[in-house]
């Protein structure tokens, strides 16, 4: 019971911290998982805001150099003479000026005249759409902006290219199979910029960039708007650009530790973002990793969606401050149920260690100790139980005293009555033979004064022999008490008046200090009374003149053993008092402190018979010279013994 | 006038003889059966009877004589009675008790008492 105690304790300590502890840990968690995921969220939405502007960026990159060109005077002149040579050294100085992947002219009609790039002078069998000068025909004006480039057209402006844009489309988990084997369409940053001179069309300009296999665009946005951070070994940071779904354009890498060019994007944001037109930002899963994403349409420049432009951060930073926060979460909750735990069995131990001292005590009590270790008292309840148990086994130990005391006193009582009903009983006889023929003689006249003087003292021995006898006889007689209800008040101030006027001859003063509202009280009015008279006959023998005597009579809190309630009558005289040695024995029948003749030393122990078969007590409290007090408390209800 | 003392100490017959003698005619007797005897014999005035006698005691003696002679006080003599005796003795309608020991004047007190109230019913 007791381990179960401190079991309890320690899992209810436990159990606190634990519920404490997992509650924050649900709650920390999803705060922070949602400051955390929205912070990222956040934070790749303004990325691909960025990357979106360093895509435009890159086309009017292309549109300025473009533009200077045909403001030149030498340009125009031999564009006007159709000196091509010089043209296509133009075209190639501009090419390499701007980072040109293609350039070229076409004349006012749209027939190619030249373009840089080993394919310098245009072919017969070259008939393939331009798409960015005819968007700037059609326009009449500069036109810059995505393109998608035809394999055929890219072919003619430039084998290399063709071939560079060609990409074997991978396998990629979370897609649907593409029925397509490859993709030989570019997607292209293009401008075109009509030549004008006295308004007169003198032809296009076009120039652009492919981002097939482009490393460029998207390194650049690693760079600037990623810092090219690293996370464990791994840009943090990636950008990607497809031409549909496919990634034509990226620094994601492949499982073989290249770029992931020719995978393609999840059927869900395909879904989401080259049908619905709309940007999506989420938590997805890239090649290998997780990444924190966004993705937007490209729009080419008649305004239909080509492409997508995406970033993503490496979920995995993200996840790890997640983690760590998490583990600091359990570590904490961890150390509180620990500490839970000690605290639990400290407490524990406060609580249970005194109970267990309180049990081993009662054990020792029931084996008989008196004086029972209960170990150092604590300053809680458990003090109070532990006080109030020390109260207990003292009582015990007085009560045992008390009736250890009692029982050898009713056995004193009993075996001295006995031996006095047996001698008295066999005095009595001779004695009344003796009484008989003194008297007799003393009635004879013709006695000498010798004579009738010693006979008179044999009368007078002989009546003392008689009181003696007699005495013995009150105190052997263990008359059950004939109870009726009495008023002590009364009872107490008739038995005053009996010896009132002993103490007035000797000059002590007797008081009477009546309590209230006492109820009757059942007793043997006769038999009591010869009690009061002699506690109050042996206190008067114990003062001198001018000492007092004091009865007090009052409700009594004490109970008796039987639980009764009762009355308390306490007598206090002020005289000479009773020394501690003679405490002891003042019940005992026949001590006496008086003369020889004056007491037979047995009016005490009588008086005790007479309470105690009433079922009460008498106490003595005594300090020499002070005087004593003799209390007699007697049940309201007496018990029959 | 006759009584009889009915006592088994010699001493107390001897006692009350020498108390009584003067004014009465003492009959002394040692135990019950002796006294039924001399009571079937002889009327007497009052018996003076002890309670504690070896044989039949004083109490049964009482019942008997009251039963056959109800009309003759008896003065019941003991030097140690209990509550219980007291009680059979009031049942029995004994006159008088008499405590032992007693002087002359107490016995010759009780005697007189005895005998005035038997005036007083005859």
């Amino acid at each position: 019971m007791l381990y179960s105690i401190r079991a309890k304790l320690i899992a209810g300590f436990i159990g606190v911290s634990f519920v404490v502890g997992a509650f924050s840990l649900v709650v920390g968690t999803y705060l922070l998982d949602k400051a955390v995921g929205s912070e990222a969220l956040m934070r790749v939405s303004l990325d691909l805001n960025s990357a979106r502007e360093l895509y435009r960026v890159r086309t009017t990159a292309i549109e300025v150099p473009l533009n200077v060109t045909t403001l030149g005077y030498g340009f125009i002149a031999a564009l006007k003479e159709r000196d091509i040579p010089d043209l296509i050294f133009r075209l190639g100085r501009m090419a390499d000026y701007a980072s040109l992947d293609f350039a070229g002219i076409v004349d006012s009609e749209g027939s190619p005249l030249c373009r840089s790039g080993p394919n310098a002078v245009p072919s017969r069998r070259d008939h393939s759409t331009n798409p960015i000068t005819s968007f700037g025909l059609e326009k009449g004006a500069s036109v810059s902006g995505t393109f998608v480039l035809t394999h055929e057209f890219l072919f003619e402006e430039n084998p290399q290219l063709a071939e560079r844009a060609r990409i074997d489309i991978m396998p990629t988990p979370g897609t649907q199979p593409s029925t397509k084997r490859a993709e030989t369409a570019g997607l292209a940053l293009g401008a075109a910029v009509p030549v004008v001179d006295d308004g007169e069309l003198l032809g296009v300009l076009y120039g652009g960039v492919l981002l097939n296999r482009d490393t460029n665009l998207v390194d650049t946005v690693k760079g600037t708007v990623f810092h090219n951070e690293e996370y464990k070994g791994r840009s943090v940071g990636r950008a990607s650009i497809f031409l549909n779904d496919v990634r034509i354009s990226t620094n994601v890498p492949s499982q073989d530790g290249g770029r992931a060019i020719g995978t393609r994007v999840a059927e869900e944001v395909r879904e989401h973002v080259l049908e619905q037109k709309d940007r999506w930002t989420r938590r997805a899963p890239v090649m290998s990793d997780w990444y924190i994403t966004a993705y937007e349409p490209i729009e080419d420049v008649r305004g239909r969606t080509v492409g997508i432009l995406g970033v993503g951060v490496l979920d995995e930073k993200y996840e790890d401050m997640r983690w760590n926060t998490l583990s600091i979460f359990i570590f904490i909750t961890l150390v509180g149920m620990v500490a839970a735990a000690a605290i639990g069995c400290f407490v524990a131990g406060r609580l249970v260690d005194p109970i267990r001292r309180l049990i081993s005590a009662s054990r020792q009590v029931t084996e008989g100790s008196l004086a029972p270790d209960i170990g150092p008292e604590s300053g809680d309840e458990i003090g109070i139980l532990q006080k109030a148990f020390k109260e207990m086994v003292g009582a015990v130990g007085r009560r045992r005293l008390e009736s250890q005391n009692r029982l050898i006193m009713s056995e004193k009582q009993a075996s001295v009555g006995r031996l006095a009903a047996g001698v008295a009983h066999e005095i009595n006889n001779p004695l009344t033979g003796v009484l008989t023929y003194t008297h007799m003689l003393l009635r004879r006249k013709d006695l000498d004064e010798e004579v009738r003087a010693d006979l008179q003292t044999i009368a007078e021995a002989t009546e003392r022999v008689r009181k003696i006898v007699k005495g013995l006889l009150d105190f052997s007689r263990q008359t059950a008490p004939h109870r009726e209800k009495v008023d002590v008040n009364k009872l107490v101030s008739s038995t005053i008046a009996l010896m009132e006027n002993q103490a007035l001859v000797k000059g002590v003063n007797v008081d009477f200090d009546a309590g209230d509202n006492l109820p009757p009280v059942n007793m043997d009015r006769n038999q009591f009374q010869s009690v009061l008279l002699n506690v109050l006959i042996n206190g008067l023998d114990a003062t001198e003149p001018g000492d007092s005597i004091t009865v007090r009579t009052r409700n009594s809190d004490q109970v008796n053993e039987a639980g009764q309630e009762g009355v308390e009558i306490s007598i206090t005289d002020s005289g000479c008092g009773i020394p501690s040695e003679h405490l002891n024995k003042l019940f005992d029948p026949f001590f006496t402190t008086k003369e020889v003749g004056h007491g037979t030393g047995l009016g005490l122990s009588v008086s005790l018979g007479i309470v105690q078969r009433h079922g009460g007590s008498i106490r003595v409290r005594s300090k020499v010279g002070k005087g004593s007090t003799f209390t007699i408390w007697v049940p309201f209800e007496g018990k029959v013994i | 006038m006759n009584i009889l003392v009915v006592d088994d100490e010699r001493i107390v017959l001897e006692s009350c003889a020498r108390v009584l003698g003067d004014r009465f005619e003492v009959r002394l007797v040692k135990s019950a059966d002796e006294a039924i005897e001399a009571m079937s014999r002889e009327a007497f005035s009052i018996i003076l009877l002890d309670i504690k006698m070896p044989g039949k005691d004083g109490i049964t003696l009482m019942r008997h004589a009251k039963n056959r002679w109800p009309d003759i006080p008896v003065i019941i003599m003991s030097g140690y009675v209990t509550n219980e005796t007291m009680k059979e003795v009031a049942e029995t309608g004994a006159a008088i008790f008499l405590a032992k020991p007693f002087t002359p004047d107490e016995l010759a007190e009780a005697v007189d008492q005895v005998l005035m109230k038997e005036e007083g019913h005859g």
